[in-house]
């Protein structure tokens, strides 16, 4: 069995690069303080508009299961940089690296996305201002 | 040897992800360059501006109206003062709800735009599926009490190979005149002067008036160049799955010192796991 697990960065800062706008600003609904790293199970994929959206079952630190929603940009934007729909299958064990939202609540900005064969991939929303 | 392999390892990945970051940015910007390619005509002798336009990399600070202004320094009256506070503190980005940004917006907006004219009409297609149809008639008036809208009672105009078009009409709730979410009212009144100086680029010259929010007329200028023949404007249903609604805060988030949206110091994402 997997390891699944659940990580907080508390980090360093950098600087970060300045993009234009899309669908909403990055720091509009999440927190740049808050990096994280989920690591869990597939359960839902949602490929709309404005934003995809994939689900993950994923345990917290001290091993209860959580949910976790992980926002990514528009389909078209992914799709030209190379993230399909089909990379996201039900049951894959992936892992996401991103920015909590601000309200606290388990939704996640999916900036990078490691799929279950290995291959990484930008989810970031394109030009949202969010760090590079 | 191991730690080295590693490092190693990991720098690739590292220059594989910043290279991801350059082609993400390249979709919608592109760094601009000098064209010796002739402007395009139409039939009836006047330029073509159709294209799919993409935003420089050099447009600093970008969805800011007030880019070619001193320190970026609007020129608020109170009452504008008090609705760029509004606006920061009591309201969600309309185009995040997906309301229509409207004009001038989405002349600061860094996603690309197509346009498509004809002899009488000129039309502006945006992402999230938005238009404008614009008339080009020289002899057409403003109405006496236009519908207000987002994007105004717009009329088309030829002066030589500029494109003039000048808006009024435009509603004074659930808009921001840029992605930081400063002011309009309904004084609006847009005049966009478009040219396109040579077949790679076009460009707008526009005279911003708002008599309640801003103490005098102000400019904004911009160049986009064009994309690849097989980029066009896709699909895109702002409506079909707007999760991120409920998630949303008020205002813009942060502005930087450089006038662009976004946190000053962001925390780093974990280290790439290696490659398998």
């Amino acid at each position: 069995m997997k390891k699944i697990f659940l990580l907080l960065v508390v980090a360093v800062a950098t600087a970060g690069g300045a993009r234009l706008v899309a669908h909403h600003s990055f720091a509009a609904e999440f927190d740049a303080s808050k990096a994280i790293r989920v690591t869990g199970t597939l359960s839902k994929v949602e490929w709309t508009n404005p934003h995809i959206y994939f689900y993950l079952d994923a345990k917290d630190e001290q091993g209860n299961a959580v949910k976790w929603t992980c926002e990514s940009g528009a389909p078209g934007a992914l799709s030209r940089r190379g993230f399909k729909r089909g990379d996201l299958k039900l049951g894959d064990t992936i892992v996401v690296d991103g920015y909590r939202a601000k309200n606290g609540s388990n939704l996640m900005d999916a900036r990078r996305v490691t799929l279950a064969d290995g291959r990484i991939v930008s989810g970031a929303s394109a030009g949202d201002g969010g760090p590079q | 040897m191991t730690a080295m392999r590693a490092g190693l390892t990991s720098s690739v990945v590292l220059c594989v992800l910043a290279l991801s970051a350059v082609a993400t940015r390249a979709q919608l910007q592109v760094p601009d360059f000098k064209s010796n390619k002739p402007t395009p005509r139409m039939a009836n002798g006047k330029p073509d501006l159709s294209g799919y336009w993409k935003g420089t990399t050099d447009t600093k600070p970008g969805g800011n109206i007030g880019k070619d202004l001193p320190g970026w320094k609007l020129p608020l009256t109170p009452a504008g003062e008090a609705a760029l506070n509004h606006n920061l503190t009591a309201t969600i980005d309309p185009e995040s709800l997906c309301i229509i940004g409207g004009i001038p917006r989405h002349n600061a907006s860094g996603l690309p735009f197509e346009v498509l004219q004809g002899n009488n009409k000129i039309a502006f297609l945006y992402w999230y599926s938005y238009f404008r149809l614009i008339p080009i008639d020289p002899n057409r008036k403003h109405s006496d009490d236009p519908d207000p809208s987002f994007f105004g009672e717009e009329l088309g105009r030829w002066e030589g190979d500029t494109l003039v078009i000048d808006s009024i009409g435009f509603k004074d709730e659930k808009v921001w005149i840029d992605e930081n979410a400063n002011p309009h009212s309904d004084a609006l009144h847009v005049v966009e002067r478009w040219t396109r100086p040579d077949g790679d680029h076009i460009h707008v010259e526009t005279l911003i008036e708002d008599p309640k929010f801003y103490t005098r007329p102000f400019t904004y200028s911009r160049t986009w160049v064009l994309g690849k023949p097989d980029e066009e404007i896709m699909e895109y249903a702002c409506s079909e799955n707007n999760v991120d609604a409920a998630h949303l805060g008020f205002g813009p988030g942060p502005i930087r010192p450089d006038g662009t949206r976004g946190y000053i110091d962001p925390a780093p994402l974990p280290p790439p796991l290696p490659r398998k």
